[in-house]
């Protein structure tokens, strides 16, 4: 087991150097320059005297790879750099984002774990009723229906209409604990319905499927009560492809929270990330997909740990 | 297993009930009375740098933080600020007479803070947003602790004007440029990088009486639909940038008000390196092209107006009326040009605008369009803006479409964007160059009279008309929106409605 974390965990460092290495020669190879974009806001007609007197102050001037080497060399010391646009260091406004971030998907998984795995197991212990019929439809519904529509949709009906939530922003716990989870609960219901949809119909499918097992057969034959047999025999076994789906989707929402934080006004990673690639202020973009892929690494090595540990097999099987 | 309600049950049920009405009450969200407004911006400031060019919300901050010599009332005219009163000498220098003001931190402000001011932001390697200009004052003399006299290599009838925009606020002496110690009517109090920032009033304001508010949350909503909708909610107080689809909505609103003015334009730009568009002729066929007013209703929703000559409002005492409709819509006379252009049968070029701002494209793609009507195929280009401006400064266009405002009221405010002899620039017409237009220029920022000024700027809009250095497409209307219990804050008229931010010091609520 220990060998084979090693290994994977290897592996995956390898995987973000690969991702960082890219991003960092892809932001270099697109146009836009960002001592230029600095000096031209609000459009103004920048001085080219003043732009190249930025670059050299950025760095910019120095060749590509010289510039690759610095931000490398940074990043083995544990330093991302500095915004170009303000000079604030980069690893702090990434730890100041990424909690929120993370919150926003801890909460929308907590939301449609909750409600995504009984409804999945109930639509599977009454397969091929209305119920399960109704269930379905609405997962499907519910996948199919962009993010920023539901935010929009949400919006326009509990803060524009019945005005009894605000339409979006952001306080701190710490400032003010019930207006932070008002703020976080409309973004959370968003994010998790997607999410509730593809958990609804992986529940309902492998429970579907551990059903029909033998195991769960002989412990009718027992005589446990059907509670005891969903809790104990089904809905455990039937969780692992489950939990794999969940880890890969909350990985993906890492960076993929884009539409939700802005639609919401919520400030996490992602909204971060895409005002860094507009003013392409490099060490920021850079900085913030390392974080993305070493979190999403990290947690495809934790779905693992969690599948061995649920199911003992597994890590036997890939040793 | 039962599906009784039981005691337990029941308390639960009710408990939880009670919390989730608690939880999803509008309390603690809603725009607090007592003094402090909560202001929407489009943007997080990229810096708080006194005079660099932030973009519209960093403006607004800075009017909140800062005060320059001079500033414009809720008018439009020159006011002074720091500067009690300003006059030229007899040698012809400007001289500033200060007021007693202090910085936040309560020394005074003297003439040898502004002095550094001036000298710092015209280095060449300042990027400061007023820099080219500012190299033109030769030395800043201060007689005295109240006195700052500034000489220049020629009079200077427009130099107040620089030291009113809000890019040339006057910060204490060997503070850095970002620092947040300025004169004005709020103190900078916590920022949330990307999220917020409060200020708080300045007790020690110059001007008595303000602020009137106890302090101003401006919170970041880069989303206009959701501007639009925290306001409705009732979450902020006022918001800016009104996107022009709401307006109506918000005209329609009992409990809103929406205060807007034609500003900002539209214009399209040329490079005249090369062939077509380095014939004057075919810029003006482009010019009578183009049906304006189809421009108006489907990038702005029919906010805004029709703009067929040099940006000069109507209501500028520097409007010319006979040049109206100079490059009215004519396709017959744009198709009479282009032959004698040697153009016949059109052209086909590319025409850059970009997909980031549904106007930029909107209007882009009316141009095309109404070209392709007389002959001119024209293929978009449509980058996101930083790609945009980038080909902008490089001149990797043919057409190109642009909005922006004039520095102030001023018609010399327009020569960022009509002078040939600046640097190549994505606001200007790409290696087009116009020395009528410059030579104009140049005069009447040295001419004082009022009538003399209006006939150098007479000339200069009849040489452009014919020259057609850019073709003015449409104003566009900018608008803030308000509770009606915001009162006292004004949307400044015509190209200074960025500078609005400066009535937030007499901005009440309730």
């Amino acid at each position: 087991m220990l060998r084979y974390i090693a290994w994977r965990s290897a592996v995956a460092l390898f995987l973000v150097w690969v991702v960082v290495t890219a991003v960092f020669l892809l932001l270099h190879l697109i146009p836009g320059d960002p001592a230029e974009l600095l000096l031209s806001q609000g459009s103004i007609a920048a001085d080219p005297a003043a732009v190249a007197a930025l670059r050299e102050r950025m760095g910019l001037n120095e060749p590509v790879w010289a510039q690759y080497l610095d931000h490398l060399r940074g990043v083995l010391t544990g330093d991302l750099g500095s915004s170009f646009r303000d000079g604030a260091p980069v690893i702090e406004q990434i730890a100041q984002r990424l909690p929120r971030t993370l919150e926003l998907i801890v909460a929308a998984a907590v939301i449609a774990t909750g409600i995504g795995v009984p409804l999945g197991t109930y639509a599977a212990m009454n397969a091929n009723s209305v119920a399960d019929g109704v269930i379905s439809f609405f997962a499907s519904a519910a996948l199919s229906t962009p993010v920023f529509v539901v935010g929009t949709v949400v919006i326009l009906i509990f803060a524009q209409q019945l005005q009894i939530m605000p339409a979006g922003g952001f306080i701190p716990f710490s400032e003010d604990p019930l207006g932070h989870l008002q703020l976080l609960l409309l973004p959370a219901c968003t994010v998790a319905l997607s999410l509730l949809a593809v958990i609804t119909r992986m529940s309902r499918a492998s429970v579907l499927e551990v059903l029909q097992r033998d195991y769960v057969r002989t412990a009718r034959a027992k005589g446990l009560s059907r509670s005891r047999i969903l809790r104990r025999h089904v809905v455990r076994n039937a969780l692992i492809p489950v939990i794999t789906i969940l880890g890969l989707e909350m990985g993906t929402l890492i960076g993929g929270t884009v539409l939700v934080e802005f639609v919401f006004n919520w400030p996490g990673l992602s909204g971060y990330l895409v005002s860094a690639v507009d003013a392409r202020d490099y060490p920021e973009v850079v900085g913030i997909v390392m974080t993305v892929s070493i979190l999403f690494v990290f947690l495809n090595l934790l779905v693992d740990i969690l599948n061995a540990a649920l199911d003992p097999r597994i890590s036997l099987v890939r040793r | 297993m039962t599906n009784d309600l039981n005691r337990r049950g029941f308390l639960v049920a009710t408990g939880a009930l009670a919390g989730g009405l608690a939880f999803i009450g509008p309390r603690g969200l809603r725009a607090q009375e007592g003094g402090t407004l909560r202001f929407a911006l489009s943007a997080y400031p990229p810096s708080f740098d006194a005079w660099a060019s932030g973009g519209t919300a960093a403006g607004t901050v800075k009017l909140l933080m800062h005060r320059g010599l001079l500033s414009y009332g809720a008018d439009g005219l020159l006011r002074g600020e720091l500067a009690e009163s300003w006059e030229v000498d007899d040698a012809g220098a400007w001289v500033f007479k200060l007021r007693d003001a202090t910085w936040h931190d309560g020394t005074p402000v003297t003439a040898e803070d502004i002095a550094w001011n001036v000298t710092e932001a015209q280095k060449p390697d300042s990027a400061a947003f007023l820099q080219g200009q500012l190299a033109m004052i030769t030395s800043v003399e201060t007689p005295d602790d109240k006195t700052v006299r500034m000489i220049t290599t020629e009079p200077l009838g427009v130099l107040p004007g620089w030291f009113a925009h809000y890019n040339m606020p006057m910060i204490k002496k060997d503070e850095p440029r970002d620092t947040m110690i300025g004169a004005g009517p709020f103190r900078m109090g916590e920022q949330d990088r990307g999220v917020s920032i409060s200020l708080t009033a300045n007790p020690d304001y110059y001007k008595e009486g303000l602020p009137k508010l106890a302090g101003i949350e401006a919170i970041v909503y880069a989303d206009e639909n959701l501007r639009v909708a925290a306001l409705e909610a009732g979450d902020v107080d006022l918001i800016e940038y009104v996107p022009w689809q709401s307006m109506a909505g918000i005209d329609g609103n009992s409990d809103l008000r929406l205060d807007a003015v034609d500003g900002p334009f539209m214009y399209l730009t040329f490079n005249a390196s090369r062939a077509p568009f380095d014939n004057p002729l075919v810029r003006r066929a482009v010019a009578h092209a183009i049906k304006r007013e189809d421009i108006v209703a489907a990038a702005f929703f029919d906010r805004g107006a029709a703009l067929a000559h040099l940006p000069i409002a109507e209501k500028s005492e520097f409007f010319n009326p006979e040049f109206k409709d100079a490059w009215s819509y004519d396709p017959e006379k744009a198709q009479a040009l282009l032959a004698e252009a040697g153009y016949p049968d059109g052209f086909a070029c590319t025409m850059l605008s970009t997909a980031q701002y549904g106007m930029h494209q909107s209007t882009a793609e009316v141009c095309q369009a109404y070209l392709s009507m007389v002959g001119i195929n024209v293929q978009l280009d449509l980058p996101e803006w930083s790609s945009r401006v980038q080909k902008g400064n490089e001149g990797s266009y043919d057409l190109a479409v642009m909005g922006t405002t004039a520095n102030n009221n001023d018609p010399d405010g327009l020569s960022n964007i009509l002078d040939g002899t600046l640097p190549n620039s994505f606001v200007r017409s790409h290696a087009l160059q116009t020395p009528e237009i410059s030579e104009a220029f140049a005069r009447g920022r040295a001419a004082f009279d009022t009538e003399e000024r209006k006939e150098i700027y007479r000339e200069l809009e009849r040489v452009a008309i014919d020259t057609v250095p850019i073709v003015g497409l449409a104003w566009r209307s900018q608008g803030y929106a308000m509770k009606n219990s915001v009162s006292g804050f004004t949307n400044m008229p015509g190209q200074l409605t960025f500078y609005s931010g400066i009535t937030l010091e007499e901005t009440m609520l309730g």
